[in-house]
């Protein structure tokens, strides 16, 4: 917990609330929690990643579902945070309005802002964008669900 | 927009079914009915009658004709 009751994450503390791992993780830091609210995360690109010598040998830059994947593994941070679903596996729902705006190159680093509209019954709704720099790199809206709590509430008989 | 009404077209938005698909339907007899359209059909009731369901009440929710038993539970009368 920071003095303004926002909460922060090294790497260590994501790997502690989400269960994304190397060669699939895709957040290096996250700031500025307000759980069930907001977050705000930090990846770095180098060239050692292993998709930049694939995509592509000429031009290497990153791909869009690993945007997708910055994105959402920072969006996830405002609810995994919470004591009560730390640590538990997520699954996509669906990915609306996804736009990419700009390359991104090793050497650049990727700052993304998500924010939770809504969070009931394992399904969370919102969104998040990128930015390098100032320029925006891309955006998208996610339903995700929590499989381990929807389980809970679906109907015990058809 | 009568109760009745109201309940219909949360399933009839929730779903996209027809109106005339809604007696006797139950839980995964269309494909939309599945764990999270559920959740999207109880949010959508909670809503639209200002309620808040029971644990017990969603996983007993199981069809067209139990959700109107289990809306009874919490004053709301479908024949108005």
């Amino acid at each position: 917990m920071n003095n303004d009751d926002t909460l922060s994450f090294d790497l260590k503390g994501i790997q502690e609330c989400q269960q994304n791992r190397y060669p699939q993780l895709f957040v290096d830091s996250i700031v500025d929690v307000i759980p069930g609210v907001s977050a705000r995360g930090f990846k770095n690109f180098t060239y050692n990643e292993w998709f930049f010598p694939s995509h592509f040998a000429d031009d290497p830059n990153v791909p869009g579902h690993i945007q997708i994947e910055c994105l959402v593994q920072t969006f996830i941070m405002t609810f995994l945070c919470m004591d009560l679903y730390r640590g538990m596996k997520t699954n996509f729902v669906s990915i609306n309005n996804a736009y990419f705006k700009r390359k991104i190159i090793p050497g650049e680093r990727l700052e993304i802002r998500a924010t939770l509209d809504s969070f009931k019954r394992g399904i969370a709704k919102g969104s998040a964008e990128s930015f390098v720099g100032e320029e925006i790199a891309c955006s998208a809206d996610f339903l995700i669900t929590l499989p381990d709590v929807l389980e809970n509430f679906k109907p015990k008989k058809k | 927009m009568t109760n009745e009404e109201k309940y219909n077209k949360a399933f009839i938005e929730s779903f996209g079914i027809e109106k005339d698909k809604l007696n006797g339907l139950k839980y995964q007899d269309v494909i939309s009915w599945d764990s999270i359209g559920h959740m999207q059909l109880m949010t959508v009731l909670e809503d639209e009658f200002g309620v808040e369901l029971d644990i017990d009440d969603i996983t007993d929710f199981s069809s067209y004709e139990e959700g109107k038993n289990i809306l009874r539970k919490y004053d709301v009368n479908l024949n108005v």
